[in-house]
């Protein structure tokens, strides 16, 4: 153990730098050149090298998990609760990812917020910093507990930075919005970790070292091996199937999954670099790494799994459906986030550990790429949004362009960018899943092959109408110019997007098994008990999640996978063309009124807006509070006012007793006096036979 | 020889009555103190009139005590009455009846 630890002492410094940039903006922000960023970009620069150095520790076999402080526990104390960091193959990676996204947000916010003269910039920094500090630290946390916290934190800092501007309506109630919806979520998920703790008397998620960890724990109990406290006389299957819902509960919420996803599109309030960091690639994704993390427990559970993959599935094409008539171009981004975090919801829930990890890291970077693309247009045309007055920006900013198509292609799903193979893994594993006897499995697979179609339409008529065809207005005609802050995270993050898809490209080792699979083994190689093989085990176990792989009649194993990779990219390719077609025009058409009344439904996103306003506003509180105001008021107070009108109502009478003249009282004192000396005589008897 | 003690008893409850008649009696707040006075000076005799019979000091001391406190009180008195002719131009006690509800 200390033979090993050596470099990872340093571990806790990938969360407390960006922490300390957090300080430094706050209270030296103003007086500082750049306002805070230098100490943002330093920070960030020195946790990413930091987090490169956890991977490179971690590749060569150590992965590590360390105590940093106990702050309930002891003799007589049925549980403790810690701080404390598991460094494995996942949380590394993430770790990476995390901290090269917060870097380069950082580089580009100079370009975004500084150039551009906005105010606030020590407040603005001083948020990002303390949000790459609170989500490094969610990612590397060792328990569900800690992992609660920084998820909240993450929150909170989601809801300060959406509502930067805040002396506008706008920004100030979708940050309000964004900030109610993802706590619904976290209501449930806070009643899940105080289940766990309650069930298992133990959050650890595992690691090397680790004696007790809940997934082990559930898995022994569920193989009848170990006993544990289940509630409402449930079996442990069912009762940790409710655990498993209660978390999932907060997963959807940060993840923007369907129910809870009313809240993102509006989160495009923020600065454009805060929707790349925290509403694309970062915070919206540790709802789904929760998952990743906690997916030893999630493995046992075929219900929840089920469950999980169908929202999945309905949202990726739910949220795929309302990108298509949006006109600008961070609304479509944003519900193209929803749907690809319904795509990583799908394979964790279709039994893909792999294939979820890896589309949250391609995800991360291109969706990254896309946000700083759209901010570096929306600079260029001076913050107009609408992708109506664009067009023709091809030739005026070719560095945005290049990198934006690249991560355009990557989302449509095209070969050989990084979003095709890790989408076609997502689509692969729930098909073969699905085929193994899970016709939930099936479905979900379809809404998520439909989803490619529309994801490759909504890409393409966003690229199209921003960057091709005649400038459409003076700004496009003549867009102001961007700098090296706005184009280097672009080309760093184009090229990642282009290429990432390296780590696992899974057709090409089925062909040629000397070609690796990088995330693949990478993963499988994770510590006991957290590590993909040990995932795929209990999820093929008929003991627990029960899954098996089958394969299209007549096609074998093999021909499944090139079949299922085929299909996915015949469908983006046809999105695309059906993009192409319509809006390749020097001067497209809108052609949404076509639609007729779909038209209507698609802009107004489905009513989502509608009926939780209704739920919240009309159910809950005209009805619901009302009535519960009225109840209070009248029985509750009722009671407590008549009480205080009696003492109220006596004292009025009694006081007059108090005439304030000094007189009165020794009148008052000798009488009592008197009084008293009577009565302790003829209680001592001093009057003889008198009274007796 | 000596006064008998009933005598002393006699005296004193004579002289506490007569502070006590003054208190109920009188509006003037100087009266007053005097009273309070006599009614002091009552327990005194007591005091004294006990030590004899009983043949030790212990009842004098006591009424040496008993005189530095009616001094305290008188010198208290005094200024709440200087307050009081301040505030109302006048010391008659039933007069000031404002610190009440």
């Amino acid at each position: 153990m200390a033979a090993e630890s050596g470099v990872f002492t340093f571990a806790p410094a990938i969360a407390v730098l960006p922490f300390v940039s957090f300080l430094v903006a706050l209270f030296a922000g103003k007086y500082m050149p750049k306002k805070g960023a230098v100490a943002g970009i330093a920070a960030t620069a020195g946790s990413l090298l930091l987090s490169l150095v956890m991977l490179a520790q971690v590749a060569s076999g150590h992965a590590h998990h360390m105590e940093l402080y106990t702050w309930v526990g002891g003799e007589g104390v049925p549980f403790e609760l810690t701080f404390g960091i598991l460094l494995d193959q996942l949380s590394t990676l993430m770790l990476v990812i995390v901290s090269t996204i917060a870097f380069l947000v950082h580089v580009f916010s100079l370009g975004y917020m500084n150039d551009e003269g906005e105010t606030g910039l020590p407040r603005y920094y001083a948020e990002l910093g303390l949000f790459s500090a609170s989500m490094l630290a969610f990612v590397f946390s060792d328990n569900v507990l800690m992992a609660f916290m920084f998820f909240e934190l993450v929150g909170l800092c989601s809801y300060l930075l959406i509502g930067f501007w805040f002396r506008r309506p706008g920004p100030a109630s979708a940050a309000k919005k964004a900030f109610l919806v993802t706590r619904f979520g976290d209501y449930f998920f806070l009643i899940g970790v105080v289940g766990i703790f309650a069930t298992f008397g133990t959050g650890t998620f595992g690691g090397p070292g680790v004696e007790e960890s809940f997934p082990e724990l559930a898995e022994a109990a569920i193989a009848g091996g170990a006993s544990v406290n289940t509630f409402f006389g449930l079996s442990p299957r069912a009762w940790f199937g409710v655990l498993g819902l209660l978390v999932l509960g907060g997963v959807m919420g940060k993840s923007a999954q369907f129910p809870f996803h009313t809240w993102l599109p509006d989160a495009m309030e923020g600065p454009t670099p805060v929707s790349a960091l925290i509403h694309a690639a970062t915070m919206v994704a540790a709802g789904v790494y929760l998952v990743a993390r906690m997916y030893g427990f999630y493995a046992l559970l075929p219900t929840v799994l089920a469950v999980i993959a169908f929202v999945g599935g309905f949202t990726a094409l739910f949220a795929a459906t309302m990108g298509v008539v949006k006109d600008e171009i961070k609304q479509v981004l944003a519900y193209s986030t929803i749907s690809q975090y319904g795509y990583i919801m799908l394979a964790l829930g279709g039994g893909g550990y792999v294939a979820g990890v890896f589309h949250l890291t391609t995800h991360a970077v291109f969706k990254a790429l896309l946000f700083l693309g759209a901010g570096s247009v929306i600079i260029a045309m001076h913050h107009n949004e609408n992708m109506w007055d664009m067009g023709g920006l091809k030739d005026r900013m070719p560095v945005t362009y290049y990198a934006f198509l690249s991560g355009s292609l990557a989302l449509a799903g095209i070969v050989p960018f990084s979003g095709f193979w890790s989408k076609d893994e997502v689509l692969y594993e729930t098909l073969v899943h699905g085929l193994g006897g899970s016709p939930l499995l099936l479905a979900a697979y379809a809404m998520g092959l439909l989803a490619v179609f529309f994801t490759g339409f909504y890409t393409f008529r966003m690229v199209l109408l921003t960057f091709h065809g005649e400038p459409r207005t003076d700004l496009a005609e003549d867009p102001e110019p961007v700098r090296w802050n706005v184009k280097i995270p672009l080309a760093i993050l184009g090229v990642l997007a282009a290429v990432i898809g390296v780590i696992n490209l899974v057709p090409v080792h089925a062909l040629e098994s000397s070609v690796p699979e990088f995330l693949h083994d990478w993963l499988y190689h994770g510590p006991e008990g957290l590590n993909g093989e040990h995932y795929h085990e209990l999820i093929t176990s008929p003991e627990f999640a029960g899954y098996s792989a089958g394969a299209i009649p007549g096609l074998g194993e093999l021909g499944t996978l090139f079949a299922s990779a085929g299909l996915s990219l015949a469908v983006a390719l046809a999105g695309s063309a059906v993009a192409l077609a319509l809006y390749r025009a020097p001067a497209p058409e809108e052609h949404t009124a076509k639609l007729g009344s779909l038209k209507t439904l698609l802009y107004e996103n489905y009513y989502q807006d509608e009926y939780q306003v209704w739920l919240a506003q009309d159910l809950t509180e005209e009805t619901v509070a009302k009535n519960a105001k009225r109840f209070d008021d009248g029985v509750v107070d009722g009671f407590v006012d008549r009480v205080s009108d009696v003492s109220l109502v006596s004292g009025h009478f009694l006081r007059r007793v108090q005439t304030g003249i000094v007189s009165n009282y020794a009148a008052l004192i000798t009488l009592g006096l008197v009084v008293l000396l009577v009565a302790f005589g003829i209680v001592g008897g001093w009057f003889g036979g008198v009274f007796a | 020889m000596a006064v008998p003690v009933q005598y002393y008893l006699v005296l004193s409850a004579a002289v506490f009555c007569i502070g006590l008649f003054g208190i109920l009696t009188r509006r003037n707040a100087l009266m007053f103190l005097m009273s309070v006075e006599l009614m002091l000076n009552a327990a005194n005799i007591n005091f004294v009139a006990f030590s004899f019979q009983h043949g030790n000091l212990t009842g004098q001391v006591f009424s040496l005590f008993t005189m530095a406190l009616a001094a305290a009180e008188v010198a208290v008195g005094i200024g709440i009455i200087l307050v009081l002719y301040r505030n109302f131009a006048d010391v008659d006690v039933t007069k000031a009846t404002t610190l009440r509800w």
